[in-house]
């Protein structure tokens, strides 16, 4: 039964273009887009780029109850916090991987903080953004090396 | 084979609240920067109610303005989680660690905790245990014994948690602890009939305790607590 379904959602996951690794804690990187070490994504269009915090990361966060956005018209920059999620009594810092001026942030969260937690690439997205220096996506990880990065976090306990 | 890890310990008894943030916030910074290892402050507050980053000081049932008549003071923070209350007889752990180093998440991590005074509650023969969904912290039946609020920036946590040994427990009925209305709050004094030995001996039973629960190899006891507490941006 186990193998059928490891089969069905490859099969699935490749329609989708999403690369899954069939571990027993398993999360899902999409192929298309960029990420930072501290488990934020980044979707690039043109000079506009949409950030959130991955599967990954909000699997370990664990549920999340309050989301602190920034205001519109900040600056953010690569590596900096901009905003926080609560989640377990914990407030954990999300860092923009990419600099720029937020131009529109994901108000359903402030009514809808789960929304992070059960569509994190979707209606989870958190800020949008006007990049300041295309070159940064350099530093980024494509979706391959950040499965294994994941991976290689997930092994150090 | 992993390297092995370090813990450092500081004991340093009851210190102001504000105070006790800007220590953290300097060795958030030091550890950060890898100057220092993974460190762990146990110490104790006066009287002081603080709130979390959601702000929710409807939580607060008296005036603020009554606050100094009974003794306590009030401050917002940045950690997670709802009002809660610290004062003496209640044992804080501050943990200072890099979580990246161990592949935790916030929720790995908060659970650890919780383990960590499940473990030290169950050394008095009693039997605490984790909260359920929405309800992070430890518990003896439907009492709640131990506190948790934390904040990760880059990795690195602060703030943590607050166990109650034998606090004056009348302060809690001046706030809805944190945020859960029809539970009530105990102590270790009211939940075991051990005879309980002097603070200092139960401190260290519970930074033991979290020692063992987030497997260090060594701790180091740091002996001179005036190092850190005479801190130069001391306000």
């Amino acid at each position: 039964m186990a193998l059928t379904l490891m089969l069905a959602s490859s099969r699935i996951a490749s329609h989708l273009r999403i690369s899954l690794s069939h571990r027993a804690f398993s999360s899902v990187v999409l192929k298309d887009l960029k990420y930072a070490d501290s488990h934020e994504w980044v979707k690039i269009e043109g000079n506009k780029a949409t950030v959130g915090i991955t599967d990954h990361a909000q699997e370990h966060l664990g549920d999340v109850v309050y989301v602190e956005l920034p205001d519109v018209g900040r600056s953010v920059s690569q590596g900096e916090s901009f905003g926080a999620v609560e989640s377990v009594k914990a407030t954990s810092d999300i860092n923009s991987p990419i600099s720029g001026k937020v131009l529109q942030v994901n108000k359903d969260l402030s009514e809808s903080p789960a929304l992070v937690t059960s569509s994190p690439y979707e209606e989870g997205w958190i800020i949008k953004v006007e990049l300041s220096d295309a070159g940064e996506v350099k530093k980024l990880m494509d979706s391959d090396k950040y499965s294994k990065f994941c991976e290689e976090e997930d092994a150090k306990h | 084979m992993r390297s092995p890890r370090t813990l450092e310990v500081w004991r340093l008894g009851t210190v102001n609240y504000l105070k006790s943030l800007k220590i953290q916030d300097k060795l958030v910074s030091e550890r950060k920067s890898h100057q220092i290892p993974d460190t762990l402050l146990s110490l104790e507050h006066p009287p002081t109610y603080t709130l979390g980053k959601r702000r929710t000081d409807h939580n607060l049932l008296i005036p603020q303005s009554q606050l100094t008549k009974i003794g306590a003071e009030l401050h917002y923070t940045q950690r997670g989680g709802d009002i809660t209350f610290h004062g003496p007889h209640q044992a804080i752990l501050y943990p200072i660690i890099s979580l990246r180093s161990i592949g935790f998440g916030a929720r790995n991590y908060v659970e650890t905790l919780e383990r960590s005074m499940i473990e030290f509650a169950s050394m008095y023969g009693v039997r605490a245990r984790a909260g359920n969904k929405c309800e992070t912290g430890v518990w003896v039946g439907d009492r709640k014994i131990g506190a948790i609020g934390v904040r990760i920036s880059c990795g690195i946590t602060c703030h943590g948690l607050a166990f109650n040994i034998d606090p004056d427990l009348n302060y809690f009925e001046h706030i809805v602890p944190c945020g859960i209305a029809d539970k009530e709050v105990t102590s270790l004094r009211r939940e075991t009939d051990a005879l309980l030995p002097k603070e200092e001996v139960i401190h260290k039973q519970l930074i033991t305790c979290f020692a063992k629960a987030f497997s260090y190899d060594d701790v180091v006891w740091k002996e001179d607590p005036s190092f850190i507490l005479d801190t130069k941006d001391d306000g």
